[in-house]
């Protein structure tokens, strides 16, 4: 049987996009059975909780799981968010690596993955089933069947249905039939994820029905909706050859020196003059023969001395001219050569600190609203650090909370966050593992740090997390980071040692007081014995005693 | 018959035995504790220290006695509370017994006090050292024996001579219970002397040379009342000894090996001991006199022969003194001991390096000793201070 060109070519899309997915699936957050069910999860809440942040609203959303046969789930996820108008929910829900935002200068949950649509294309590879959409923006109920049309690249409704909304209803939906992934309640399961993104989220609340049925709820426990980030301009220092090239595409502006002034933050006219020497400069060491020279003049050129490499140069004017045109070409004639060139330029100039506007740390009070809510520990404290930049550019904040006691269970337990967003995987090679480890803990009265009930979270924010390996679970052990990270650490961990100064004092007196207190039975036998006065007045002479003692002196404490 | 130099003199105490008197000592003590608790004060017992640094040497009555440092043992203080539980338990245990007239070892009141405390896992008394002090603190708080709180020593020491005790409802003459004699107890405080025929008590250090004399029939002969002390002295000895001093008016007569450990038997018979220091009153016989054997008797007897070198190393050798040379060093810095025939003695010892036993007289032949040697030394008084 014989196929036509226009078959082939689609069965060759349709089996590309799904080596695709089945070729980045480490990238993607596709691989395993457990982390493939989280993934999935954590697409559907991190879609919830941005849209309800958009609209300003407090998240309320439920999660299912339900066993449909062996591997074999239905996950559900609703929130109460604005909803989705119609005519976008294919674009939502169907379409592959557009309208991400993993190219957009903003602090995002959004960061990992696919997105969405990455849920709906696994529901679909693994189920063949279509993804169930019920959604509404208060007007009427919107419920439809979304596949992904592998060859268009785009979502397909292969069912709708509208129903009246007496209530004004507003909300999303979404329901996913998966298989070849397993339920499990590990620390890379849904509900550890879960657990986890409440307590980073403050302002939602988050319930998820496991399969046998159960439900477990994690508590609102802060009323403030946070702002949504706002998109920041790309700082020069952060980069790629790619970001300049994709970007002089498609911008508005009429030459590459407008378009370099427009589109990056902390570019002026004299810096596009600056850069015009750097690369003439670049152009021209390049040029040089001896190795040695060669690398002389990169380590001037990194060191500032621009004018005096150029000038050892014979006939750098004409160079410098050459350059200089390139700036006034159309930003979109821009070849990938000239664009690495300006990338490079870059690395060797040096710029104002970005601009740290679009970091939004979740907050020390909100922090410790998370911990208290969801934890229920004795005692939390939390650590904002101001915003810094790794690699000479590029703008991060850490923050960190700190819990003890109450309900946590001995040993420290480490919380990772990128960006708000739980890391569950291979915590092993991350910044924030490596540096809660090379805290001493004992400094700060945490003598046996596996008795001690501590949970630590690390939230890292930037607009550019630097992730070690594909799988964008782990940070990367960059120094300032890993100082920044430290020091927050620190902080808080002084704060939980005054507390449990403060403890142990109490403890002590207790102690203390124990320490007479227990001989008051023998005592008073005794005594009774020698004087025949009854053992119980006499007991109740020394327990007096004793009382009155410690109150005056924990009076006295307190005075002081 | 030769006319005898030493006989019995007149009693300067007498028998004290009050068991009432330990009892209110006790009641004493525990209402001062309960009027402290009641006042809302914290409640202490003042304790005389022990130790060399609060003894000292009373040169009037030539004992060693305890000075007047105290420390009080508080109840409301971490260092102290157990202690001061401990010494009430043991208190009420006292209490207990001597209205009960019972009387029980150390290790018996240890173990009668050992129980678990009530809500923890700690013991009252987790091991017999932690209650034998206790037991000697009391002693110099309420400055009674131990005995006479009927808690009892070890038992070590016996009697044989002409002499009737009264024990309890028992009475007996401790010359005809055979050889053997009479083993003192623990307690002698409630023992009393109706009948005494005998002009001195000899006083000896080994039980053999005891049994050689009893073998020789030297009490009846010379009237003496023999007291093995089998070593160091025990409380009942050394107690029996002063009241038979005192109460009695028996001279005192000391018959030891001739090295440091023999005359430091003495010394404690005589003076009494660091240790015991708050007990010289009633332990210590200073009258008592020393018969040998002495560095003197080796050369006037003859006995260069059956003589043993001193243990360790003299004085002027390299690593010296020590062993039996840094013992007689000592000695001779004692107060009681400075006189010149001690400091004779010591001297001699040192020069000559040799010690004498008490069974080396019998070199001479077995009966020497009741013979000849103490009968002799004895009756012509040449006895050191």
């Amino acid at each position: 049987m014989s196929k036509s060109s226009s078959d082939l070519f689609r069965e060759f899309r349709i089996q590309s996009i799904s080596e695709f997915f089945r070729r980045n699936a480490a990238m993607l957050g596709y691989t395993g059975k457990i982390r493939s069910l989280t993934t999935v999860v954590h697409e559907a809440v991190t879609n919830s909780l941005d849209a309800c942040e958009e609209a300003g609203i407090q998240p309320h959303i439920r999660v299912e799981v339900r066993e449909l046969g062996r591997e074999h789930y239905l996950v559900s996820v609703e929130d109460n968010g604005p909803g989705i108008p119609e005519k976008f929910i294919s674009h939502v829900f169907g379409k592959m690596l557009a309208g991400t935002k993993a190219h957009r200068n903003i602090q995002s949950r959004g960061q990992q993955g696919l997105g969405i649509s990455g849920a709906v294309m696994f529901a679909q590879i693994t189920s063949g089933k279509a993804t169930h959409v019920i959604t509404s923006t208060g007007g009427e109920i919107v419920e439809v069947w979304v596949k992904i049309d592998v060859g268009k690249n785009e979502g397909k409704i292969v069912k709708k249905e509208k129903h009246e909304n007496p209530s004004g209803w507003h909300g999303t939906r979404v329901e996913l039939e998966v298989k070849g992934v397993r339920y499990i309640r590990s620390k890379q399961g849904v509900y550890w994820y879960l657990k986890l993104t409440a307590i980073a989220n403050p302002h939602a609340h988050i319930e998820l029905v496991e399969p046998d049925g159960r439900l477990i709820i994690f508590p609102r426990s802060s009323d403030e909706v946070p702002k949504p980030p706002v998109e920041m301009k790309p700082h020069p220092k952060g980069l790629l050859t790619d970001d300049v090239y994709r970007m002089a595409k498609v911008t508005r502006r009429t030459s590459v020196k407008r378009f370099l002034i427009g589109e990056f933050s902390r570019i002026s006219e004299g810096k596009v003059n600056e850069l015009v020497k750097y690369m003439a400069a670049l152009r021209l060491i390049k040029t040089e023969k001896d190795k040695n020279v060669q690398e002389q003049l990169y380590k001037r050129l990194a060191e500032g001395e621009v004018d005096k490499v150029l000038r050892s140069f014979r006939g750098y004017t004409k160079v410098v001219r050459e350059v200089k045109k390139l700036m006034e070409k159309p930003p979109d004639k821009i070849t990938w050569h000239e664009a690495e060139e300006i990338v490079t330029a870059f690395r060797y100039m040096k710029f104002m600190a970005p601009p740290t506007h679009g970091l939004r740390p979740i907050g020390e009070e909100n922090i410790k609203r998370g911990l208290s809510g969801i934890l229920k520990p004795e005692f939390v404290t939390a650590v904002t650090r101001p915003p810094k930049v790794y690699s000479g550019g590029i703008p991060f904040q850490v923050e960190v909370g700190l819990a003890y006691g109450g309900n946590i269970g001995a040993g420290l337990d480490l919380l990772r966050y990128a960006n708000r967003v739980p890391l569950l995987f291979d915590a092993g090679s991350c910044v924030t593992t490596l540096a809660t480890r090379s805290i001493d803990w004992r400094r700060y009265k945490v003598d046996d740090l596996d008795r001690t009930p501590l949970v630590l979270m690390v939230n890292v924010i930037s607009v550019h997390v630097p992730y070690t390996g594909t799988g964008k679970q782990s940070i990367a052990n960059l120094e300032e980071i890993y100082n920044e990270i430290r020091l927050a650490i620190m902080d808080a961990a002084r704060r939980l040692q005054t507390y449990l100064s403060g403890k142990h004092r109490k403890q002590y007196q207790a102690k203390r007081r124990k320490t007479f207190e227990k001989y008051v039975p023998e005592v008073a036998r005794a005594l009774s014995i020698l004087t025949g006065e009854p053992e119980d007045v006499v007991r109740n002479y020394f327990l007096g005693f004793i009382e009155s003692h410690f109150r005056a002196k924990e009076e006295a404490k307190e005075n002081a | 018959m030769r006319k005898r130099v030493i006989h019995r003199e007149k009693p300067k105490e007498r028998f004290s035995y009050d068991p009432k008197k330990v009892l209110s000592r006790l009641e004493e003590i525990g209402k001062e504790i309960l009027e402290s608790i009641k006042s809302g004060k914290n409640p202490y017992f003042e304790v005389p220290t022990r130790g060399i640094s609060n003894v000292y040497f009373d040169r009037k009555e030539r004992v060693i006695k305890m000075g007047d440092k105290t420390s009080r043992r508080y109840f409301l203080n971490v260092a102290h509370a157990r202690k001061f539980m401990q010494t009430l338990v043991i208190m009420s245990y006292v209490k207990r017994l001597v209205s009960e007239s019972k009387h029980a070892s150390l290790r018996e009141a240890y173990y009668a006090n050992k129980h678990t405390i009530p809500g923890t896992r700690e013991n009252t008394f987790e091991d017999q050292r932690e209650s034998d002090p206790i037991i000697e603190d009391l002693e110099r708080m309420l400055g009674v024996l131990r005995e006479e709180m009927h808690i009892t020593a070890d038992r070590r020491g016996y009697v044989y001579g002409d002499i009737v005790i009264k024990d309890g409802e028992d009475e007996f003459n401790a010359g005809k219970l055979g050889m053997g004699g009479w083993a003192v107890p623990g307690t002698v405080e409630h023992i009393q002397f109706p009948e005494i025929n005998v002009d001195y008590a000899l006083v000896v250090e080994t039980a053999a040379m005891a049994d050689r004399l009893i073998e020789e029939k030297f009490p009846k002969k010379e009237k003496a009342l023999i007291i093995a002390t089998q070593g160091q002295a025990s409380r009942g000895v050394r107690r029996l000894i002063h009241r038979l001093h005192y109460e009695e008016g028996l001279p005192i007569i000391v018959f030891t090996d001739g090295d440091p450990y023999g005359w430091y038997i003495y010394s404690t018979i005589k003076q009494g001991s660091i240790n015991l220091a708050y007990l010289s009153d009633k332990l210590a016989t200073p009258e008592a006199k020393f018969v040998g054997m002495t560095m003197d008797d080796i050369k006037h007897y003859g006995l260069e022969n059956v003589t043993e070198k001193l243990k360790g190393i003299p004085p002027n050798k390299r690593g010296g003194p020590s062993g039996d040379y840094k013992r007689i060093l000592e000695e001779m810095e004692y107060p009681w001991f400075q006189n010149k025939e001690w400091q004779r003695q010591f001297k001699l010892a040192l020069r000559m390096g040799v010690r004498i036993e008490q069974q080396a007289l019998a070199n001479k032949s077995l009966e020497f000793v009741a013979k000849e040697y103490l009968p002799e030394k004895i009756g012509n008084g040449v006895l050191l201070p």
